[in-house]
């Protein structure tokens, strides 16, 4: 609460956040990504590796299931 | 007060996270607490997508196809700031995954003591 | 070629490997260990390699899939980073070696999804301690806090609980970790570490940095298991399996302080840090409280891990209190201090998994005879002991005596005090092991048998060796503290 003091206002298009790295994301984009969706431009290629983590965050949530929620016994039957 | 009604989105994402972070930590109930986890994560990714919203009439972050194929210089102001919509995704993911291993875990605790409440577990494990 | 992109591969070659390890277990579920070992000796060959580069040519720049920073995400590499990249993958091969015996007896069905899961936890700290950008810092600190609680949910009875409990107070810190990750972002416009440390001087008046730097601070402190904030951490290190434990009580904590050390020193300058904001007075007395109070409740646990994890908390106290001190020689010590811990607390949880998997037991007071029984295991055992009360030429001595040296030099003798309280703690804690392991009590349970007390054996192989290289390991560091600090850790310390 003490911090919105100095935070900028909503919707202010001069605001840091949209002056320093977005604007290049916006201009250069469609040039260097083919690829009208801005967001998918920045999550798919600039930012690609944080992609690979969500989806290793998945594939690591989905191994954690299976480890915890196996029943003794089931991995027996399925098997061979 | 003038700063208040200026940034009042950002006070309604404070309230809202101390619900969930109430909920977390007050509740006994599991799944209590795993929703006021949700919540919680959730005002975080409603103040970053906030954080993108550029006044003045800016549209989403798509590229309309006369832009797209370099007709005339892009105007940085008409469109929404990308960024933040993109970290985002990855957080609400990530939430979800959160939210699946907790989920299993209770199913774990649900199986052996067939009660969801904190401290009767805490009983029967004592 | 590979020289250069060995940055990118320390990470790549243990995620692709977790991935692939559920295939090769549907295939032959006794390949999966050995693919394991072979995963993390490649992570292993890389991460030297790179520390050899950084030693030889400075901080390494990678940028990933190559667009440049700030647009692009980048990993820098300096020597901090480079230690803790050979200590992650190292110790995360000795455990992969030592966990085969204690998996088969706890975990017998399910043995391929936890070696995935360790390999994803293993990718995840590495990541978390690679990267040069705040957010993708965030993404693998979730994937090994996501792999933690899973792993840790496997143990015996009270583990789920435990796990749960993680789970709220982890994320909790991740999501503040977030925001502080957010309001900078608000204020900046970027997400990158070393662009961040360029913009932000010009705005340490405004209070959203303020804020931001608080959220940053509890969210670390809460995966770092820092006074009050510990609350997690004995549950869950005490019922998680062996392998599980070993694997994280080292690590874990110990990256918590490392991110610490980058956001405090990396992105805010240290003259934020220190001068204009009291933290590091926070600091220290938040270490002092946790030395005092992690001895005081490792007296008084009968278990043994229970005890361990105590004095995981304690350590944690040393090394916040060394950066609290903030002059140089504190911060040599504190960052010596992480390494030595990392090799200290494996050595512990190595000794407990062995135990546990041998005696079935791990009250104190059935540890009898176990000098007679098992050699090996407690010359290992009083190896890494003696390194925890801080005797030379052991490791542990070397960074005790430069947290004293510096916190001398800072005049404050609070915490001289405390660590020289939390050492003799320490003896008195691994004399009543020694104590009762090495006489012949015979009163521990009813109707124990001579036969059975001779039923008890020396370890299995494969468990013992990687106790003890970490043994050796100890000593070797100890013996070798100059020149690792001359060389690596002299330049890792921030100008203060």
């Amino acid at each position: 609460m003490y911090g919105t003091i100095d935070m900028p206002d909503w919707g202010d298009p001069n605001s840091p956040a949209s002056i320093h790295v977005s604007p290049q994301y916006i201009t250069n984009a469609a040039t260097e990504t083919a690829t009208p969706n801005l967001v998918t431009a920045v999550l798919a290629d600039y930012r690609g590796y944080d992609t690979l983590g969500e989806t290793v965050v998945i594939f690591t949530a989905g191994m954690a299931c299976i480890l915890l929620l196996r029943r003794r016994g089931e991995g027996k039957k399925t098997r061979r | 007060m003038d700063f208040i009604i200026a940034k009042y989105n950002y006070w309604i994402y404070i309230i809202l996270m101390m619900v969930g972070f109430y909920a977390m930590i007050a509740k006994t109930n599991l799944i209590k607490k795993i929703i006021g986890m949700n919540i919680f994560q959730t005002a975080i990714i409603l103040f970053f997508v906030s954080i993108a919203y550029k006044k003045g009439g800016a549209t989403l972050p798509i590229l309309t196809s006369a832009d797209a194929h370099g007709e005339h210089a892009i105007q940085v102001a008409q469109y929404l700031n990308p960024l933040p919509h993109v970290l985002m995704l990855t957080a609400i993911v990530v939430s979800i995954a959160t939210l699946g291993v907790a989920l299993a875990i209770a199913i774990m605790m649900y199986r052996k003591y067939n009660t969801l409440e904190e401290d009767e577990i805490l009983k029967a494990i004592k | 070629m590979i020289i250069e992109q060995a940055p990118a591969l320390i990470v790549i070659i243990v995620l692709m490997s977790a991935v692939a390890t559920p295939l090769i277990g549907w295939l032959r579920k006794d390949l999966c260990y050995f693919w394991v070992i072979l995963a993390l000796l490649a992570s292993t060959l890389c991460s030297v390699s790179v520390l050899n580069t950084v030693m030889h040519e400075g901080v390494i720049h990678y940028s990933m899939g190559g667009w440049l920073p700030p647009w692009g995400i980048e990993y820098v590499i300096d020597h901090l980073n480079a230690m803790m990249l050979v200590l992650i993958t190292g110790t995360s091969l000795l455990v992969a070696i030592y966990s085969r015996r204690s998996l088969e007896a706890e975990l017998p069905d399910r043995t391929v999804y936890f070696y995935t899961l360790f390999l994803l936890q293993v990718t995840g700290f590495l990541g978390i301690v690679i990267t040069g950008d705040v957010f993708n810092l965030f993404v693998f600190l979730e994937i090994a806090s996501l792999s933690g609680y899973a792993l840790i949910a496997t143990g015996e009875e009270g583990a789920p609980l435990a796990a749960f409990r993680y789970i709220i107070l982890g994320t909790i810190g991740a999501c503040f970790y977030l925001l502080g990750v957010g309001y900078l972002y608000m204020v900046t416009g970027s997400l990158n570490m070393a662009d961040l440390a360029k913009i932000l001087p010009g705005l340490y008046g405004s209070k959203v940095v303020i804020v931001a730097f608080a959220f940053f601070m509890v969210g670390i402190a809460l995966k770092m298991a820092l006074f009050p904030l510990h609350m997690w951490l004995p549950d869950a290190y005490t019922k998680a399996p062996s392998a599980a434990s070993a694997l994280i009580a080292p690590l874990m904590t110990k990256i918590a302080v490392y991110i610490m050390l980058r956001i405090m020193f990396t992105v805010f300058r240290p003259y934020f840090s220190v001068d204009l904001l009291p933290v590091t007075k926070i600091l220290l007395y938040a270490g002092i409280i946790a030395i005092f109070m992690g001895a005081v409740m490792a007296l008084a646990q009968r278990n043994f891990k229970r005890m361990l994890c105590y004095i995981v908390i304690a350590e944690v106290g040393y090394m916040v209190g060394g950066v609290g001190i903030a002059n140089a020689v504190a911060m040599k010590g504190a960052i010596l201090h992480i390494l030595n811990d990392v090799v200290m607390t494996l050595g512990l949880f190595a000794v407990a998994g062995i135990l546990a998997y041998k005696m079935k037991n791990n009250e104190i007071t059935a540890f009898d005879n176990i000098f007679k029984k098992m050699p090996f295991t407690m010359a290992a055992f009083l190896v890494v002991a003696l390194s925890v009360i801080g005797v030379p030429p052991t490791c542990g001595f070397f960074s005790k005596w430069y947290l004293i040296q510096g916190s001398v030099i800072a005049g404050n003798w609070i915490f001289v005090v405390a660590l020289l309280f939390s050492s003799l703690v320490n003896v008195v804690l691994f004399f009543r092991v020694i104590e009762i392991g090495y006489y012949d009590f015979g009163v521990s349970g009813s109707g124990h048998t001579h036969e059975d007390c001779s039923a008890v054996s020396e370890a299995p192989l494969s468990m013992l060796i990687p106790t003890f290289i970490v043994a050796a390991a100890i000593i070797l560091i100890g013996l070798y503290n100059q020149s690792i600090l001359i060389n690596i850790i002299n330049f890792a310390v921030p100008k203060l």
